[in-house]
């Protein structure tokens, strides 16, 4: 390998004073500062930098650019780096990815030897038989070719990402001549800019062109740096619009992070990508040397790379006519040009490695090492696809134009047509000043939309009709294919021979075609190769290209890092205020939805029993809070309970269950009366939200006329439940206030009071745990002050705190259900055992119709308690209830423990209504396998029945 | 990202808000058939087309609104009953 | 020729490769017929299984297949791909076993490889909750012979290692339903091996061609169209087709059919969205889905990871897709699988969903003779497809319901007997 660095070209982008090392499959390299992966490895002479997918041929360069399907390298930990636009960075590590054991000698090449049985789709014509063997053998042999880069996944980098929003007013995509003047007019008008280019630097073509466009360019350049309003972008992407105009945009710039995700809620898009040149389909057009004319113009003007010694060039338009002027400044001795426009054509180019000779369409066989082809233009419309567009072709220019577009979607620069420099730029000039109009005009809508914004003073600006000129649109002969078969999709290895023998199995229309070819599925998404394969296809159907029609492009425009669209980590966590605590306490958590909680603090079982026999402290904060006031609170609980409310006189609590409009149980918990128009209802955990939007759902749409005023109160109360046989004796020392004594604080009361010196706090007697309790709601910020005073106040009594487990534990002793756990998402009322709660004769309540009508049914699962007869078996929870000689399914265990108190295993089992009656024996068939019997009870409650405990 | 414009906070991203769905009217519940109760739980419109719907300004001032939003375009106008 | 034409195998791989020869095509273009027996609406791989079984189970060959676009381009060709049985409820688990057992065979009964990859199937569990509801499908499964259990983290470990189970992560992994026999199958060989196999036995595939109008008369409502009436045939961008049976085999667009023949279903329809990175080498063994961080991924056997979700939360037609969907995609992927934040999505797209209360499909006969539905498939429609077009050719066929979709018949909704799928299901992939 010699070096191919030409001497100084006037707009090279690189610096020759610097010098960056990397490494290349394990070798020393050098390059410059300005240098792609890819330059810096052709100026070193390397020429092949992969393999095709399918049969491993070997290839080299053929755009230069971010698009270029041949040049997807790995980086370090990064797979699938383009290597055509990512520049160098010193102790880059680069290798490449798709050979094995090495580039130079690839096993996979064998698969040239059978190329000719790997027709499209073959694999769907054959192992089908013995079954077993696709699944044991051939797929795992096909698994080992898949293509792309190693993903090092023990070096996760989750969460080096970031996010931005913007709201620009217009933004542009694309810093080629048109959006940079777009850009300019734009801000020039008033609005704010953000101009997007996905190269390190401005310019797009402009920056290989001759010394006039980089005049243009530095011209440009200078206006936009010194206008105000204009962010200026480089290194970065559109990678996708979506509705309303929320637009994506991937910054590779940032100094910290290596990638951000720019959401942008975008006034006006302007869409000025330029073009994408398209390959020639030819016999050999995948071997190293076949280059596009653009490939050869960047490789000689912005690295100063000579990209071959002996050149044949076929060209169909000006870009082929100046790489031929390139290709003679560089020294390169052309040979040959083919001007297409004249019928001239080439037929095949043959070589091993690299391009050896070229044949054309009059016969004749070249000595070159280089062929360059300039046979047209794709247009990337993704974006104005995203945008609803249907892009249509045009039979004289021969590529695709944007048909109808949205108001706040504009396109300018080549996309839109041809033109010199000059002509590009004033398009996109008047391009840029409506987007800005309609921008603007948009920007005073959405203020005078916005209650508590700053009203815009002025009129709104006038809507100003599209009055541009239409750029021209020049002839083009339509290129497509050769003579002869060779590649249309390379990352793929799809040649057009595959696509015709797809189209006449019947896969002829362009998606039935994808999907089975795969042709424009690889990672460039069918920017190269979309319209090859259309003309293929036109070609077999003898349609016209126009009404073959595309695939649909998708978001991204171009790939996007997992981690970029992860961003930072943002799944917070709730924590009480008690909860430090806890865990400098020796708890172990549990993460219950979005709260984290002590499960236990060392011993469940110990817990409860101290519970059972002393006094223990839970801290159940995540208890759902809603704060209710005004004069229909009554009226607004009798409609989402399904029990009777308006007699709940102030100092009372009621346990009340709600259902939904279907039924089916969906919260539960305990709501007292403060005050005669104030009350605090507590819901599930996990109900907190839902509960609460629901009660403003009924209050605003159905009963605006109701006066109840609602607010969560859940993190600023933190709730204490004090239970146990001692607890009043506890309480008794702290509570200032209010007098205990069961006569004048009986079970299920509330009354408000201090608590060791904190005033305000609700305290209700209630009993999910089936021990004297009293829960103690207090400000959060003295709560810790509160907790501690009952810890330190109550070592006589025995007092510890006590988790979830243990509270878990407790209820099931005291056969109290969980929604959600107990029930389930078809469990209603009459199920749970709600019959005795449940008020039919109401006028109004959530589900009525439906409690009415499953109060009739006899056929609904029941709630019940049930005990293994062998006492030491706990059968675990979702066990199943099954018949006693088959598989029958008849119920299901929905908790169990073993309990403390009892020294035995407990349950509640949902079961077939055949079997709740109590005395019924069931069997329990356990995960291992073996049945058991097991014995329904009487009653859900397994300890005290009767609520003897808690009454005292 | 659809902006979805709210009465009291103007247009916001609709991550703001929730979708609570086609308005449906509720049959009065002391005189419903199950029949016509059971087609307001579970029968909708579901046009490909304009539908009045409600939204629920969740990370904002917590109003309940309604909308008409196109389901086959997103656009979306003011409702007549908002 | 086989039972279905031109037989597919390795022999004559080998011959086509070496004589050149061009491949016959797996379907024709029919000239279309005035009236068939059936006219079946939707060329997915519902539509197309039904066309199949009918031909092949029950001798009914005069069938139209009719799509407005090509065959598969919904639903079909545009979901996951997961294979599994490992449902909640006993009506679940034998329904979708059976197409399990369907797909099993597919290769050689349809002759053409559909790639089935039972590579194994883990939905993860991170809350005890999570972990509760895991245990209960895997008893239920256990009981009915389907090979299901729960694991704990080192197993799952063991079988994926790229997932991170230790326990400092907000969604700690606490086990997982392993279910060895899920997994993937290339989803547009399934839809072309039925059209090739109906074709072959008969069956019409017209497509491009629009269905505007369900004919219909007799019924209480305009037109002749709903409840008491009977179907005479459809209306379509090529003209009337006569048909005493019209069967709805659409997704998306299903009840806007159904309306068509003045039939109302208990459906919203909802964007479904997925999305697929750039080919790696191949690093995740089986099928991982998260219920409670609404995500699904699997590695196809050219490197690609493919993702899916849980249904957008807004209803509606669109299918273009959306920014959200990829960044919450992403966290919720790099939460299971931090190291690969570098690998790059490549592609996002959407299908139609038509989702019913209970998260279960609407079958069978409706109150319009000679209308029958197949419905309301939400997001897993194509694991059933092979036992849905077994049973609606069946229930065509009998006149009456097959056994295993007796659960599923539109009635149910208004009798108040709804399926029990719904917390099974709701990313039920």
């Amino acid at each position: 390998m010699s070096s191919q660095r030409l001497p100084t070209r006037a707009g090279e982008l690189i610096d020759r004073s610097t010098s960056l090392s990397f490494t290349w499959n394990g070798r020393s390299f050098s390059g410059h500062e300005g240098d792609t992966i890819a330059s810096a490895l052709a100026a070193a002479g390397v020429e092949v930098f992969s393999r095709g997918m399918k049969y491993h041929r070997r290839r080299g360069i053929l755009t230069a650019d971010h698009w270029d399907p041949n040049l997807s390298v790995q980086v370090g930990d990064e797979p699938n780096v383009r290597a055509g636009s990512r520049r160098l960075v010193d102790g880059m590590q680069v290798s490449a990815q798709n050979a094995w054991p090495s580039l130079r000698w690839d096993l996979g090449t064998a698969n040239q030897l059978v190329g000719r049985f790997l027709s499209a789709g073959f694999y769907y014509k054959t192992f089908m038989r013995p079954q077993f063997l696709w699944h044991n053998l051939y797929q795992r042999i096909l698994r080992k070719f898949a293509p792309g880069g190693r993903v090092h996944w023990k070096t996760g980098t989750h969460g080096d990402y970031d996010k931005r929003y913007a709201h620009p007013d217009v933004l542009v995509a694309g810093g080629g001549p048109a959006g940079m003047a777009a850009a300019l007019s734009a801000a020039e008008a008033g609005a704010s800019v953000m101009l997007v280019e996905q190269e390190p630097e401005l310019g797009g073509h402009l920056r290989w062109g001759g010394p006039d466009d980089l005049t243009v360019l530095a011209d440009l350049r200078e206006a936009l740096y010194s206008t105000p309003g204009i962010e200026v972008l480089c290194d970065s992407i559109v990678t996708g619009r979506y509705d309303h105009n929320w637009v994506a945009v991937m910054q590779r710039s940032h100094p910290v992070v290596p990638e951000r995700l720019i959401k942008a809620r975008v006034g006006s898009l302007v869409v000025a990508p330029g073009l994408v040149e398209r390959p020639y389909v030819f016999a050999g057009n995948d071997i190293p040397g076949v280059m596009l004319a653009g490939a050869v113009r960047r490789l000689i003007n912005l690295w100063a790379v000579k990209p071959g010694s002996r050149a044949v060039v076929l060209s169909a338009n000006a870009e082929g006519d100046a790489a031929v002027a390139d290709l003679e400044s560089a020294g390169v001795a052309v040979i040959a040009v083919l001007d297409a426009r004249a019928g001239e054509d080439i037929v095949q180019v043959r070589g091993r490695g690299r391009v050896a000779s070229v044949q054309t369409g009059d016969g004749r066989t070249l000595k070159a090492d280089l062929l360059v082809t300039a046979t047209g233009w794709s247009a990337p419309t993704s974006l104005l696809n995203m945008a609803g567009d249907r892009p249509v072709y045009d039979k004289v220019a021969a590529r695709y134009f944007p048909q109808s577009l949205p108001d706040n979607v504009l396109a300018t620069g080549g996309i839109e047509g041809d033109g010199s420099t000059a002509e590009l730029a004033a398009h996109g000039r008047e391009t840029g000043a409506l987007a800005a109009q309609r921008a603007l005009r948009l920007r005073h809508e959405r203020r005078t939309q916005t209650a508590r914004s700053v009203r815009p003073e002025s009129t709104p600006p006038a809507s100003v009709p599209d009055n541009r000129i239409p750029l021209r649109r020049s002839p083009h002969p339509e290129c497509y294919r050769s003579t002869t078969h060779g590649l249309v999709d390379y990352s793929e290895d799809i040649s057009s021979k595959d696509l015709i023998q797809a189209a006449g199995e019947g896969f002829d229309s362009i998606e039935l075609m994808k999907r089975y070819t795969t042709v424009t599925m690889g990672p460039g998404q069918g920017k190269l190769e979309t319209v090859n394969a259309a003309a293929v296809l036109a070609e077999v159907r003898a349609l016209d290209l126009a009404d073959i029609g595309t695939t649909v492009w998708r978001p991204p425009f171009s790939p996007v890092s997992l981690g970029a669209l992860a961003g930072r980590i943002f799944e917070p966590v709730r924590r009480s205020a008690l909860q430090d605590w806890h865990e400098a306490n020796g708890a172990t958590n549990l993460l219950a939805g979005q709260w984290v909680r002590p499960d236990h603090y060392g011993d469940p079982m110990a817990e409860a029993t101290n519970v059972r026999e002393n006094v223990g402290l839970i801290d159940v904060t995540p208890l759902g809070k809603l704060d209710l006031r005004g004069p229909d609170v009554a009226n607004l609980l009798n409609l989402v309970y399904v029990n009777r409310w308006q007699k709940l006189e102030v100092g009372r609590v009621r346990y009340g269950a709600m259902v939904t409009e279907d039924g089916v149980v969906s919260d539960d918990g305990v709501t007292g009366r403060l005050a005669d128009d104030h009350y605090l209802m507590t819901t599930t955990s996990s109900g907190a939200g839902a509960v609460w939007e629901m009660l403003e759902d009924w209050l605003q749409t159905y009963r605006p006329d109701w006066e109840v005023h609602v607010t969560p109160v859940t993190g600023g109360l933190t709730s204490i439940n004090v239970a146990g046989p001692r607890s009043r004796d506890l309480l008794e020392r702290l509570v200032e206030d209010v007098d205990l004594s069961a006569d004048a604080f009986p079970y299920f009361s509330v009354r408000t009071g201090t608590v060791s010196g904190v005033q305000d706090c609700i305290i209700w007697r209630i009993g999910f745990t089936g021990e004297l309790s009293y829960e103690i709601h207090v400000p959060s910020g003295y709560s810790l002050h509160v907790w501690e005073s009952l810890v330190s106040s109550g070592s006589d009594l025995g007092v510890a705190p006590f988790g979830i487990e243990a509270q878990r534990i407790l209820r099931l002793e005291k056969g109290h259900y969980i929604v959600g756990q107990d029930t389930d998402g078809l469990s209603k009322a009459p199920t749970a055992g709600l019959g005795g709660l449940v008020k039919l004769d109401k006028a109004d309540t959530i589900g009525l119709p439906e409690l009415r009508a499953a109060f009739e049914r006899t056929d609904l699962p029941v709630l019940v308690g049930l005990q293994p007869d062998d006492p030491t078996i706990v059968p675990e929870e979702a066990c199943q209830i099954v018949a006693a000689g088959s598989n029958e399914i008849l119920g299901r265990v929905t908790s169990s423990r073993m309990s403390p108190t009892l020294e035995r295993s407990i349950c509640l089992a949902q079961v077939d209504p055949s079997l709740a009656s109590a005395g019924t024996s069931v069997t329990v068939k356990l995960v291992d396998g073996r049945r058991i019997t097991a014995t329904v009870q009487e009653h859900h409650a397994h300890v005290d029945p009767e609520g003897a405990r808690q009454r005292v | 990202m659809i902006v979805v414009p709210c009465p009291n906070c103007g247009p916001r991203n609709s991550s703001d808000l929730r979708n609570a769905g086609e308005v449906v009217a509720r049959p009065d519940p002391a005189t419903t058939s199950l029949t016509e109760w059971r087609s307001y739980l579970y029968l909708r419109e579901n046009p490909a087309g304009w539908v009045t719907e409600t939204w629920y300004c969740r990370s904002g001032c917590r109003r309940y609104f309604t909308i008409e939003r196109n389901t086959s375009t997103n656009e979306i106008r003011e409702s007549e009953s908002s | 020729m086989s039972r279905h034409g031109y037989k597919y195998s390795a022999g004559r791989l080998l011959r086509h490769g070496l004589t050149r020869d061009a491949w016959p095509r797996m379907w024709r273009r029919p000239e279309r017929r005035d009236s068939y027996d059936v006219v079946i609406i939707g060329g997915g791989l519902h539509g197309l299984a039904t066309a199949y079984y009918l031909a092949q189970n029950h001798g009914i060959t005069n069938v139209a297949v009719v799509d407005k676009g090509y065959i598969g381009g919904g639903g079909s060709g545009r979901n996951t791909a997961i294979v599994r049985s490992n449902y909640l409820t006993p009506e679940g688990v034998a329904f979708y076993d059976r197409s399990l057992h369907l797909y099993n065979t597919m290769a050689t009964d349809l002759n053409l490889n559909v790639m089935l990859s039972r590579r194994g199937h883990l939905t993860l569990a991170h809350t005890d909750s999570a972990l509760r509801t895991m245990n209960w499908r895997a008893e239920v499964n256990k009981l009915l012979d389907i090979d299901s259990a729960v694991i704990g983290p080192a197993e799952v470990k063991r079988l994926t290692p790229s997932l991170d189970v230790s326990p400092d992560t907000r969604y700690p992994i606490l086990g997982a339903l392993y279910h060895p026999p899920g997994g993937i199958v290339r989803h547009d060989a399934v839809v072309w091996g039925y059209a090739r196999a109906a074709d072959h036995l008969g069956v019409h595939l017209l497509q491009e061609t629009e269905v505007f109008d369900i004919i219909c008369d007799g019924g209480d409502g305009p037109d002749g169209k709903g409840s008491g009436g009977r179907v005479t045939g459809v209306r379509t961008s090529y003209g009337d087709i006569g048909s005493p049976v019209v069967v709805n085999c659409t997704a998306g667009w299903a009840s806007l059919i159904s309306n068509m023949a003045g039939v109302p279903l208990a459906i919203t329809t909802h964007p479904l969205q997925a999305a697929v990175t750039e080919p790696c080498k191949v690093f995740l063994p089986t099928v991982v889905v998260s219920g409670s961080l609404h995500v699904y991924v699997s590695q196809t056997d050219r490197g690609e990871l493919v993702f899916g979700a849980s249904v957008d939360p807004v209803g509606s037609y669109r299918v273009n897709g959306t920014l959200e969907f990829t960044e919450e995609l992403a966290g919720h992927v790099l939460e299971l699988m931090p190291g690969i934040s570098k690998m790059r999505l490549m592609r996002q797209w959407s299908g139609l969903c038509d989702m019913t209360p209970d998260y279960s499909p609407i079958m069978g006969y409706t109150s319009v003779e000679g209308y029958l539905v197949d419905v309301g498939w939400g997001t897993y429609g194509f694991k059933a497809g092979p036992v849905a077009g077994e049973t609606m050719a069946e229930t065509i066929a009998t006149g009456r319901a097959a056994d295993l979709i007796a659960p599923f018949t539109i009635d149910r909704f208004t009798a108040g007997d709804l399926v029990g799928e719904k917390g099974a299901a709701a990313v039920g992939h």
